[in-house]
């Protein structure tokens, strides 16, 4: 088999807020022989906003961030949905419209870069369910964790638009279910798992973002999870970070501790907790982890 | 081929609890969602209620939840879904009151409407300025809304709180803010830009993903966001959070979070969010804004933000609107 | 469920529904109805809309071809006209046709003043595409969704001035007495219950009746409501045995594929490859009037040149580029509802019921024969299209007409009082409605609308003859009698579909009879109405309009002649 090698794009949450999702990737991807090369020029993807701000600067910024993984001649691999997204969705758009394409390069020029509008994009989570293997997952689990219900929380970023991620299907998403099962626990349906955790509103309308959090969480309680886990580090800002401001908004506790896709696997490889970096979450996963 | 077809049935008023109850129908090769409907309440149930009209996909009289989400059954084949779901399970649309089976009450759908003030209002009442066709391919697509109400139905934003304008009359909302005949562009985004409005959108997709007719609301909304920026209409959250991450990224090449916090809020409300930072701090959580490193190659981001500031200015010497 | 009550108790609960008055009630919120309500709202008057549909699901949404009107300097309306008159087989009334071609570019105009947004050609201007029988390119258009985009034009701009919109209501009886219209009985659907509306006038749009036949491309709610609803308040119906159908069907759905996909340049083919048209119309080919294309076809299908009883139209050679812009629709609907891709493949195609050139008689003002009852749009037979109408003549018809008969109507209110509005409508009414939810169905009611929709597929079809249409008559007047006794399952009140679709086939049975009645008289072929006992056109005899009035329950028969002012009746070549 070939040997899975990628330009390592974690995303600004995991290189600051969220960063104990970059630091088990790293461990997680070395366990399994993965090869992340760091991209030290990427730029910030703009997260949705920057194209709030101007659609055509946000196609040249991502542009950049494909030119630079161009010059490595390798695909991105992220741990982040709304980067997924954000940089599926322009490359989308550069690859079926050529004058798009030639927006983003005459931008780029004054910089001296050049992008050919063929760079490619994937997860970690899609590396896990197809191009590492579900098979060759579950063998290197050392530690199945067979006692733990999980809910699969996909959220928005990593199905949604279909036509520019292609991957999984937004009806009937697998990838995460999948990978939970490679690794021996059990995962939880409910509704919530394809839905908006309310993040990207969490400076803007407060009150709709925290009751939005809570609701996931809360369904995803009813329906027997122990915990959630997402492949989005701003999906667990709001499920971990924001979970007791839930709680109040609720008026009931939950109490659910959300871990980042690569800690769960990493945990299932037999990596410690330590090394996992549990303690930086706010809802403790104490309990459950054994 | 025998197919089952689950139906959520609910009584006028909810007189009674909702329901499900089985039909079973023999499905051909093409036949639709609304052709099953039909049959079933020719011969199998006359009392089953569901709206239809054109079965063509353009009156939006359909729309409902098939197997999950928000769909037009005259569009949607059964044969396919059973291939793919094993079973075709149909309910009402979501966000909105039931007033009987797959019949939801869109009286609120169309108050957002016309919340918007869906018609253009041209600067002089003749209204004799000329279109090109460039000038209409931007709007081309907000205009083919059939207001079936998928997009509502799906909306996270809206699930939440029901005073949200959603998906649907944003999109309308642009059909007029980027007619170039449109002479209140900038009154309307005013209106747009307060609380329930524009900004409360959460980027969650689902308008886009799931509208019929690729109308794709999201992108309205960010086009209307933009068109707000560009008119300097600036003062809320929303575009302050945008313009945070912009100078960002101009600054630093990523996103600076505590800065972002502080800007959208404004210095009083990050005041009221030092509790909650003080238990992220414990967990090292807080953003340290003096340590944020910048990445490698600044030059080259900001070189490029120099050529749209450039190509702004451009804009604005030759008068032209943006 | 079941019935809960007696006959009497029934009528009190449908007496409990209230009473607003109007100046103005429009029956049906499509173009016509839409385009009327502006013009009465603008003026001041106190406008309401009843449709049975939320007005953006009325069927004119869904029309995709185009709008003609002769803008350009190199074409002129009296080129419209002729056309026109021609593709009527000259049974259009020529001072009709000439408003309606004279007018169609000051509507064009108001159109896009309103908002409308049309296809652009490289100058900027509206763009126009050629369409069957026009000897010019004067179709405007916007893309393949025309009907859509004026639509939703219009619906923007009743919400601005104000319009009243009951929807979901569906009227169940015109009040007129001394021959005046008084106002309607209509029943909400939401709760069953029956209100009066009370007005000085009404204008009746409520487009066509489609559904009759088996394989058509109108919406499920083009059941002729209207004319029924004229034709038992005394008013006359006229041609109604000119139905159009429309050569480009999908089979089985019988989902349109637009002229416009003709107009674009696409192909008619048969099983052997050939552009057959060229046989039949050797000049327009493809472009001949409707009823010359759809015979056509069926005449190859019926030799034993079809595709699995269809024919194909190609458009491949177009190029997926143009057909993207230009019929992106077409190409949605093919794959939708056809499995195939009209870049890929040729889309079989069979003719369908499509439109209906008789209606309620009315005057160039939409005037009937009531005082204060007007019409407009498919619902009306002002006769500006005859024995067959043009493409891109429905959308044009819908919107000056629907405006004129606006303003006329504005006239008569302002000069108008209100007339009595008597109890006895209402109590008639409730009677009928709970004598339906009342009695104990002998046999569903679709089974009979099924047997309709056949009968008059092959009885009063593209080819006619006596032997046929008595037959068909024959049936109808069955259907009829059986649809006394047959009732509903679902007694409840709210969102009774059941009984919808139940007044729903009570008219389109009596819009049958009126087709047949008009179809098995008219003893010669003329445009549509192609009986195969009488192959030729007689000008002698009937050049002049079939009219149908309902007297004291019997429906009887009479003429009128064509108006005919600069054009001459000719011979008819493609």
């Amino acid at each position: 088999m070939v040997n899975l090698k990628y330009a390592y794009y974690p995303g600004c949450a995991s290189k600051e807020i969220t960063k104990e999702a970059d630091k088990a990737t790293r461990l997680v991807c070395e366990a399994l022989g993965i090869e992340l090369v760091d991209m030290p020029k990427a730029n910030c993807c703009g997260a949705g906003l920057l194209t709030d701000y101007d659609y055509e600067l946000s196609l040249a910024l991502n542009a950049r961030i494909f030119a630079e993984a161009e010059t490595m001649s390798l695909d991105i691999l992220t741990i982040c949905s709304t980067c997924l997204m954000v940089m599926s969705s322009a490359n989308r758009d550069m690859k079926n419209s050529e004058s798009e394409l030639n927006l983003a390069n005459n931008a780029l020029s004054s910089a001296g870069l050049h992008y050919s509008g063929k760079g490619k994009l994937t997860h970690l989570l899609w590396v896990l369910a197809k191009d590492y293997g579900l098979e060759k997952l579950s063998k290197k689990v050392v530690k199945p964790l067979t006692w733990l219900k999980v809910a699969p929380f996909y959220g928005c970023h990593s199905l949604r638009p279909s036509d520019a991620l292609g991957m999984d299907d937004p009806q009937k998403p697998w990838t995460l279910d999948a990978v939970i099962k490679a690794l021996g626990a059990q995962p939880v349906e409910y509704k919530g798992k394809t839905k908006c955790c309310g993040f990207q509103i969490d400076l803007v309308a407060e009150d709709t973002a925290v009751k939005m959090t809570g609701k996931r969480l809360i369904e995803a309680k009813t329906r027997g999870a122990d915990c959630l886990v997402t492949p989005c580090p701003f999906c667990h800002i709001n499920l971990d970070n924001y979970q007791g401001l839930a709680e109040k908004k609720a008026g009931q506790k939950i109490g659910l501790p959300v871990f980042h896709l690569a800690q769960l696997v990493g945990l299932a490889l037999g990596l410690s907790a330590e090394d996992m970096s549990l303690t930086r979450h706010l809802v403790s996963a104490e309990g459950i982890v054994r | 081929m025998k197919i089952k077809l689950k139906i959520k049935r609910s009584a006028p008023l909810n007189e009674s609890e909702p329901f499900f109850q089985a039909f079973s129908i023999d499905a051909y090769e093409g036949m639709t969602v609304l052709e099953a409907l039909l049959k079933i309440a020719d011969e199998d149930d006359p009392t089953l209620s569901f709206r239809k009209s054109c079965r063509s996909a353009i009156c939006g009289s359909c729309a409902m939840t098939i197997n999950g989400h928000a769909r037009l059954a005259c569009n949607t084949q059964i044969l396919p879904e059973i291939h793919k779901f094993g079973e075709v399970i149909l309910e009402p649309l979501s966000n909105h009151a039931v007033l009987k089976d797959l019949m939801v009450d869109l009286a609120p759908f169309w108050e957002k409407m016309e919340r918007v003030m869906p018609y253009l209002t041209p600067p002089d009442a003749e209204n004799t300025a000329k279109m090109t066709s460039e000038d209409e391919a931007k709007i081309d697509k907000s205009q083919q809304c059939i207001m079936c109400g998928s997009c509502n139905s799906e909306c996270n934003a809206l699930e939440i709180d029901e005073h949200y304008a959603g998906p649907a009359a944003l999109a309308k909302a642009w059909r007029f803010i980027g007619d170039t005949r449109e002479g209140f562009a900038e009154k309307r985004l005013d209106k747009l830009s307060t609380e329930h409005g524009m900004w409360d959108c959460v980027r969650c997709g689902h308008c886009t993903q799931y509208c019929p007719k690729n109308v794709a609301p999201l992108k309205a909304i960010e086009l209307l966001r933009s068109r707000a920026i560009k008119l300097g209409i600036t003062d809320n959250h929303g575009a302050k959070h945008a313009l945070s991450m912009t100078n960002s990224i101009k600054r630093v090449g990523r996103l600076d979070e505590a800065a972002m916090t502080f800007k959208t809020l404004g210095f009083l409300r990050s005041l009221g969010m030092i509790p909650f930072g003080i238990k992220m701090e414990l967990h090292g959580k807080m953003p340290l804004p003096l340590i944020l490193p910048q990445i490698d190659g600044m030059d080259e981001v900001k070189a490029i933000f120099k050529t749209f500031e450039e190509k702004d200015k451009n804009k604005e010497d030759s008068g032209g609107k943006s | 469920m079941g019935c809960k009550c007696s006959t009497t108790k029934d009528i009190l609960f449908f007496q409990g529904g209230f009473l607003v008055t109007h100046d103005v009630i429009i029956i049906g919120g499509g173009i016509a109805g839409m385009r009327s309500a502006i013009e009465c709202a603008k003026a001041g008057l106190n406008t309401a809309i009843v449709s049975k549909v939320y007005p953006v699901r009325s069927h004119s949404v869904a029309a995709q071809g185009g709008i003609n009107a002769a803008l350009k300097s190199t074409d002129s309306w009296s080129a419209h006209m002729a056309d026109t008159v021609k593709g009527s087989d000259f049974l259009a009334d020529q001072d009709a046709t000439e408003v309606l071609c004279k007018e169609a570019a000051f509507d064009i105009t108001e159109l896009e003043k309103m908002g409308a947004i049309w296809s652009r050609d490289e100058n900027g201007n509206v763009a126009q595409r050629p369409f069957g029988g026009a000897g010019y390119p004067r179709t405007c258009y916007l893309a393949d969704r025309t009907g859509h985009g004026i639509v939703h034009v219009l619906y923007e701009q009743i919400i601005k001035h104000g319009v009243f919109i009951y929807d979901e209501w569906h009227v169940v009886k015109l009040a007129v007495l001394d021959n005046a219209a008084r106002g309607i009985i209509a029943v909400e659907l939401k709760t069953g219950r029956l209100h009066r509306l009370r007005s000085k006038a009404i204008i009746l749009a409520t487009g066509g009746y489609g559904r009759v036949f088996k394989t058509t491309t109108n919406a499920l709610t083009s059941t002729g409501d209207g004319m029924a609803l004229a034709l038992s308040a005394g008013a006359n119906l006229m041609d109604m045995e000119f139905v159009q159908f429309h050569p480009t069907v999908l089979p089985r759905t019988g989902i349109l594929i637009t002229e416009g996909a003709r107009g674009e340049g696409g192909y008619l083919l048969n099983s052997k490859g050939e552009r057959f048209m060229e046989k039949y119309a050797p000049k327009a080919k493809e472009l001949a009037s409707r009823d010359v294309v759809s015979r056509a076809e069926q005449a190859e299908i019926s030799e034993g040149r079809g595709v699995d009883g269809c024919v194909l139209l190609d458009v491949r050679h177009l190029g997926a580029e143009k057909i993207n812009q230009r019929l992106s629709q077409i190409r949605e609907l093919s794959i939708n509802f056809a499995g195939i891709d009209p870049v890929e493949k040729p889309i079989p195609v069979r003719p369908g019921a499509h439109y209906s050139m008789g209606g309620v008689m009315a005057g160039i003002d939409g005037q009937t024969n009531i005082t204060g009852l007007y019409a407009a749009g498919e619902s009306a037979c002002i006769s500006v299209h005859g024995a067959n109408r043009l493409g891109g003549n429905s959308l044009l018809e819908a919107v000056v007409f629907g405006r004129r008969a606006g303003q006329a109507t504005e006239a008569f209110v302002k000069s108008t009082t209100l007339g009595d509005f008597p109890d006895g409508f209402l109590s008639e009414a409730s009677f009928e409605l709970a004598g339906i939810l009342k009695r104990e169905p002998s046999e569903p009611a679709y089974i009979i609308r099924n047997e309709m929709t056949v009968a008059m597929e092959e009885h009063a079809g593209l080819f006619r003859n006596k032997t046929g249409l008595e037959k068909g008559l024959e049936k109808i007047k069955e259907l009829k009698e059986r649809f006394k006794k047959a009732g509903l399952t679902d007694k409840a009140d709210g969102f009774n579909s059941e009984l919808l679709a139940f007044l729903e086939l009570g008219n389109m049975l009596d819009v049958s009879e009126t087709i047949l009645l008009g179809a098995l008289a008219r003893n010669e072929s003329r445009g549509a109405h192609s009986r195969t006992d009488f192959p030729q056109r007689d000008d002698v005899n009937w050049l002049r309009h079939t009219l149908i009035r309902n007297q004291s329950g019997e429906l009887h028969l009479d003429y009128k002649n064509v108006v005919i002012t600069k054009i001459k009746p000719a011979e008819r070549k493609y």
